[in-house]
């Protein structure tokens, strides 16, 4: 063991400005790879997440799941398990409120405990809660419960047939949503084109596995409830605990510590949080419920399996003149996120090409599986691959480079889609100029040796939803920022949640960065409804411009104090004085200063707190036909992206030597942090393109629900990643940023293919592109080949 | 995740152990490096009433070369253990390679040889090689010690031959003349897949003739098996890429795999012509065992 | 090693665990996790659980100086053993050169897998200070990470070894 070195300490003194240069550079803080706020307590264990939390008197609960896929409940006898030593209350849904909630407000159709019938293996039965998490297991194997199983439907179309199984009696047919968008002429654009294909796609369910399980700790004083959980936004946490209790929303307070990753699956309550709320109340003590890894396939909300049918008509250019995007996805069980999913499933397809005739049809069906909600990219992903795939088919038929046929067609800025969203930056074009060149596509471009190829695909992303997923006229976000009164830290209170992404650092960059002051000296309090102001959470990418507007404004409110209080005691016009880095300055003359913590300090002296307010809502957006508020964004973020894969012939083995990302993302706070969200979202593309798929028996049981089956890609599966960007800036975003989180997720899938096709002159038709399936369409072509000879 | 209750011991010698597992009968299981009792008991597979660990028997850890008796490795040996004994990379460089597919690092060092071969899952990597070399096994028990050569140990998926109340306590490699040995392993990603097919070979080479071959193959029937056609077809014969073809249609149709979730039968039998003709490439090119 | 049986015939074990250079003794079932008895009885909550069958690592902590995953070794076995956890790698206030690299090369993103990660790297640089990238893939392929693609965090491991 090392000797201890003492520290020293001395006392504090106000730094004295000795030399003050105005900097050359635009900005200050923002643009610049500033280390993580959290990246210390991460790194040495002491960040806690919500599992990771104790409190005096703490029980244990977990939630029992149903094993069958459809069934009625006939009777449920907890007595067994209530008699067991340690066990302090079991629940069923006799104990809770019966009023149906979920995500989706035109779809209330889920219930904390399910009443007359369970609708998939994993639906929720019953809860427990005991000294420690032994007893609990142990007490769940105690509740019996009698079923009678029902006859199940777990494929979509089949779902949808005449005497299938039903299962909610409200919604005949299995049918969940159904959509029916028609813009321009599509039928008239088809007469007119030069070429008409149909090709058909099968994107199938994946999950977004985050490492850290969900968990959440309910905990009751005097009629409020606090709860401690693993989410994305604290906000839509509360407001449904709260109408689901019938409590006013302020007195229910939703805080999360550290989140291990969301990806879209924890942006809803669970039974975990509205169980463990009612456990908590009958015991008078702390509970602290979470899902096992099993529990969170089950769980699941997570990628919906889609079957898709893509038309186009192209002129003899390749100019797209009309598509015709046919659709239905499996949703599971119960809705969660899934109308919007439905919905972005076609609306995301206007984004990267300039077409004005489309017709978008899908319908979102019920199955007697895991319920499925929104997952990176938000159901944009796999259309994308069809389309993508579907393109280069076009491309090839007419001769025409797959790059140089999407140039053709890049979208350009300040432009408006078929279906209404309204692009202000966009640099499709440059984004695929540029992938073109860093990946060498002219000198590999058909000229690879046999086995390898080479894929492109775009792909385009919301930079945060028009409209809140409940009908609210709340402002998007809001912020404050408080100055410490001796000015040498300033607080920035927000309710953006940091799940890993990185908001907490580039919210206190763009503070900094607004009030002049200095990134090292940020605090920040987030994501707690009780103290952080009113934001809607990490979702549909939307922090950095939404959350990150609000900031900004409320960094220049403390900005604008401060000179105004600079100006009375430096005896300068209040217009010659400007704030960076925590120094005012004279413009005309910088060697009259003073540093922000002298002017702070004086400010709160002489009027109180330092304290600067910040508010966002976007503008109306959008048009007026039904489901068009989705897919409405302030802005569109932009992405080509290149793979080069080796196919092993014989077997079908995928080996993707690279991949080059360009993104169109706007101005960029932070470049390592907007790398590594690209990094992360390409990884995700990589896994649910090639690897990863959950998959059921014939009784609706998971086969796969671990994480040694459902195979994420290890650092041994990667290919070198290159992440480059172009420059953009877009008017709708403080400083001109835009979203790049979802984003790169998006054109993976499609881009691996066709740089499999590229190579083999094989399509897989479906995800993943298994080896196997690789293996089969290979055989296939040279049987096909064989018969030809 | 749950375990289910259950007592422990951990006696200090192999005749301690022996008797307790006499003792418990069926309710007792063997523990030695965790990795697949442990899972399958928080997944409801097993529910052992007692546990017995090994992991006081250190004798049954060592890996070394003994003249006249041929390579030992002690049953407790953990796969990062073979993977970096000196003594097995210097004779049997197969076997490190193999060892080091199973899983990941972390399994890998608490992970037993003694543990996997008992476990007898046709998908294990170890089997096929060390069945390709000859190995036996050693089996210690309340009646007395015998000796199994490992291609008979194994009856099933999940079944050996190992009696209750038997601890499986060294593997012995016997000397022989083979001049290269290799194990493929053919998985779903790079790290902690199980295998989808598994082929190990062992050859004698003269020039370019084989004198005589061994051909395991591993995940694609209930039992890690020898594909003895294939190996007739190869003996005597100077090896030409036509015969490694040859080779490996005659190995695919020996097999018997399933269709899973790793793959279908159809796809299982090409992979096995694939991976027995570069298995036997490889063995051949790089001379060693 | 001692066992007591309670009033209600539950068993329980007498165990001494060398935990980041000190000496904890406590008694616990035999089906209690070195895990669990990590995170619950000693508060040392690095140590994380993710899947609890040993197939992403984020609880894996030097066993003798091992890298194992501790959601798969009994308490009961680790009597006696040396384990070092996240919270034994800073010295004082100093970090360990792969903690600053990890901040440092923006390795962390949710720092869920962190811990785990960390501590495989450990046990690699420990015995091989210069390792090539393969060798960092290699150490790191049993801890799964959602958030970064295992981009900066090999490239964290390289500069951290680099640097020493």
């Amino acid at each position: 063991m090392e000797a201890k070195t003492r520290t020293s300490y001395t006392e504090y003194k106000p730094e004295e400005i000795s030399e003050f240069k105005i900097k050359d550079e635009k900005y200050s803080v923002i643009g610049k790879s500033v280390p993580k706020m959290d990246g210390r307590v991460k790194v040495t264990g002491q960040a806690k997440y919500t599992g990771d939390l104790k409190f005096p008197n703490m029980l244990v609960g977990k939630i029992l799941h149903s094993p069958y896929a459809h069934a009625k409940i006939l009777s449920i006898d907890t007595s067994a398990a209530e008699k067991l030593p340690g066990v302090k209350a079991v629940i069923t849904h006799k104990d809770v409120p019966s009023l149906k909630y979920g995500i989706s407000p035109a779809r209330w159709d889920e219930n904390i405990f399910c009443i007359d019938k369970v609708r998939y293996v994993g639906d929720k039965v019953a809860a427990v809660a005991a000294i420690d998490e032994d007893t609990v297991y142990k007490a769940l194997k105690l509740i019996k419960v009698e079923y009678e199983e029902l006859p199940a439907v777990f494929d979509p179309i089949e779902a949808m047939k005449e005497g299938a199984p039903q299962v909610h009696d409200e919604y005949p047919g299995n049918i969940n949503t159904e959509i029916h968008q028609n813009f321009g002429d599509v039928e008239q654009a088809f007469k007119d084109a030069y070429y008409v294909r149909t090709d058909r796609f099968v994107g199938n369910r994946t999950y977004h596995a985050p490492i850290e399980p969900h968990s959440a700790i309910s905990i009751w004083e005097d009629g409020k409830l606090t709860v401690y959980c693993s989410t994305q936004s604290p906000h839509y946490f509360q407001y449904y605990i709260a109408r689901e209790f019938g409590m006013k929303m302020g007195d229910v307070r939703v805080l999360k510590t550290f989140v291990g990753g969301g990806f879209g699956g924890k942006l809803e309550p669970t039974a975990l949080e509205f169980a463990g709320a009612v456990l908590a109340r009958m015991t008078g003590r702390p509970v602290k419920m979470f899902y096992d890894r099993a529990e969170m396939f089950t769980h699941n909300r997570g990628r919906h399996k889609v079957v898709m049918e893509i038309t186009t008509g192209v002129d003899k250019n390749g100019k797209i003149l009309g598509v015709h995007a046919n659709f239905v996805q499996d949703g599971g069980a119960y809705t969660s996120l899934g109308i919007a999913t439905a919905y972005y499933a076609g609306a995301m397809l206007t984004l990267t090409y300039d077409f004005v005739n489309y017709k978008f049809d899908m319908t979102r069906v019920y199955t007697n599986l895991p319920a499925c909600g929104a997952q990176r990219g938000h159901g944009a992903p796999q259309p994308r691959y069809a389309f993508e795939c579907h393109l280069d088919h076009v491309a090839e038929h007419l001769g025409i480079d797959p790059i140089e046929l999407r140039l053709r067609n890049a979208r350009r800025p300040n432009t408006i889609t078929p279906n209404e969203f309204g692009v202000q930056s966009c640099e499709m074009k440059a984004c695929l100029e540029k992938a073109r060149e860093i990946s060498g596509w002219q000198d590999k471009k058909g000229k690879l040796p046999k086995g390898r190829g080479i894929g492109i695909a775009t792909g385009s992303f919301v930079t945060g939803a028009g409209y809140p997923i409940y009908r609210t006229d709340l402002p998007h976000a809001s912020a404050m920022i408080k100055v410490h009164e001796d000015g040498t830290a300033a607080t920035l209170y927000t309710g953006a949640t940091d799940i890993g992404q990185g908001s907490d650092t580039i919210l206190c960059q763009m503070a900094a960065e607004a009030m002049g002051f200095t990134y090292d000296n940020m605090k920040i309090v987030t994501a707690d409804t009780e103290t952080t102001p009113h934001d809607f959470g990490a979702y549909a990418s939307r922090q950095t411009l939404m959350s990150g507007s609000a900031v900004k404004q409320a960094g220049e409110e403390v900005k604008a104090q401060v000179l105004e209080m600079a100006s009375v005691l430096m005896e300068v016009d209040v217009d010659n004085l400007d704030c960076r880095d925590a120094v005012v300055y004279c413009k005309s003359n910088p060697e009259i200063r003073k540093t922000f913590g002298e002017v702070a300090r004086t400010f709160f002296v002489k009027r109180g707190p330092l304290v600067g307010r910040g508010v966002y809502a976007p503008p109306k957006l959008g048009g007026k036909f039904k489901g068009a508020p989705v897919g409405t964004s302030p802005a569109y973020s932009f992405a080509a992206q290149i793979s080069e894969v080796e196919i092993d012939e014989e077997t079908g083995e995928i080996n993707v030597k690279e991949v080059w990302d360009v993104h169109d993302c706007g101005m960029v706070i932070n470049p390592a942090l907007l790398h590594a969200q690209v990094h992360g979202a390409l990884y995700m593309g990589m896994g649910e393109t090639v690897w990863e798929e959950v998959v059921f028996d014939n009784k609706g049981k998971l086969l796969n629900g671990n994480l040694g089956e459902y195979r994420m890609p290890t650092s041994l599966d990667m290919p070198k990643i290159v992440s480059e960007l172009v420059e953009s800036s877009e008017p709708a975003g403080p400083w001109g940023v835009k979203e790049v989180g979802e984003g790169a997720t998006i054109p993976t899938m499609g881009c691996f293919s066709n740089a499999i096709y590229d190579a083999m002159g094989v399509r897989v038709s479906s995800l993943p592109l298994s080896y196997e399936k690789v293996w089969r369409a290979l055989k296939e072509k040279r049987e096909k080949e064989g018969i030809q000879k | 995740m749950y375990l289910p209750d259950f007592e422990y011991y951990a006696p200090t010698s192999l005749w301690e152990a022996c008797g307790l597992l006499a003792q418990f009968g069926p309710r007792v299981k063997v523990i030695a490096g965790g990795t697949d009792v442990l899972p399958k008991m928080k997944q409801d597979i097993l529910a052992p009433e007692v546990l017995v660990s090994l992991k006081n028997l250190s004798q049954l850890t060592d890996i070394f070369y003994k003249k006249g008796k041929g390579m030992v490795i002690g049953a407790r040996a953990t796969h990062n253990n073979l993977v970096n004994s000196p003594a097995l990379q210097e004779k049997y460089l197969s076997i490190c390679e193999a060892a080091h597919h199973m899983a990941n690092n972390q399994i890998r060092n608490m992970g037993t040889v003694g543990g996997n071969i008992v476990n007898a899952v046709p998908s294990a990597d170890l089997p096929p090689i060390l069945i390709a070399l000859g190995a036996v096994v050693k089996l210690f028990g309340t009646d007395g010690e015998r000796t199994v050569l490992l291609e008979e140990f194994f009856t099933g998926p999940g079944k050996t031959v190992l009696k209750q109340n038997e601890i499986l306590t060294e593997i012995v490699i016997p000397d022989q003349s083979f001049t290269g040995s290799t194990y493929i392993k053919f998985g779903l990603r790079r790290s902690g897949a199980l295998a989808v097919v598994g082929v190990a070979v062992a050859v004698s080479m003269q020039g370019d003739i084989c004198k005589e071959a061994r051909i395991v193959l591993g995940a694609v029937a209930p039992v890690p098996m020898r594909a003895k056609k294939a190996e007739e077809l190869l003996k005597g014969k100077a090896v030409t890429q036509e015969l490694l073809e040859e080779i490996g249609v005659c190995a695919a149709g020996e097999s018997k795999p399933i269709s899973d979730i790793r793959g279908s039968a159809e796809y299982r039998k090409d992979m096995v012509r694939v991976f027995t003709k570069r298995a036997l490439s490889k063995a051949i090119k790089e001379g060693h065992c | 090693m001692k066992a007591i049986t309670d009033k209600n015939g539950v068993k329980r074990y007498l165990i001494t665990l060398n935990v980041n250079e000190d000496g904890y003794t406590r008694v616990v079932k035999a089906n209690t996790t070195l895990a669990n008895v990590l995170r619950d009885e000693l508060d040392l909550t690095g140590t994380k659980k993710g899947c609890e069958l040993g197939d992403c690592g984020s609880c894996t902590v030097l066993l003798d100086g091992k890298p194992v995953d501790s959601c798969l070794v009994l308490a009961v076995e680790a009597d006696g053993c040396d384990i070092v956890t996240i919270e034994g790698l800073a010295q004082n206030e100093k970090l360990d050169k792969l903690q600053e690299s990890f901040v440092k090369n923006a390795a962390v993103q949710c720092g869920y897998c962190t811990p785990g990660m960390i501590m495989s790297a450990k046990a690699l640089l420990t015995r091989k200070p210069r390792p090539s990238e393969e060798e960092v893939r290699e150490a790191i392929a049993g801890n799964l990470c959602r958030c970064t693609g295992y981009v900066n965090i090999v490239k964290a491991v390289l500069a951290a070894a680099n640097e020493q």
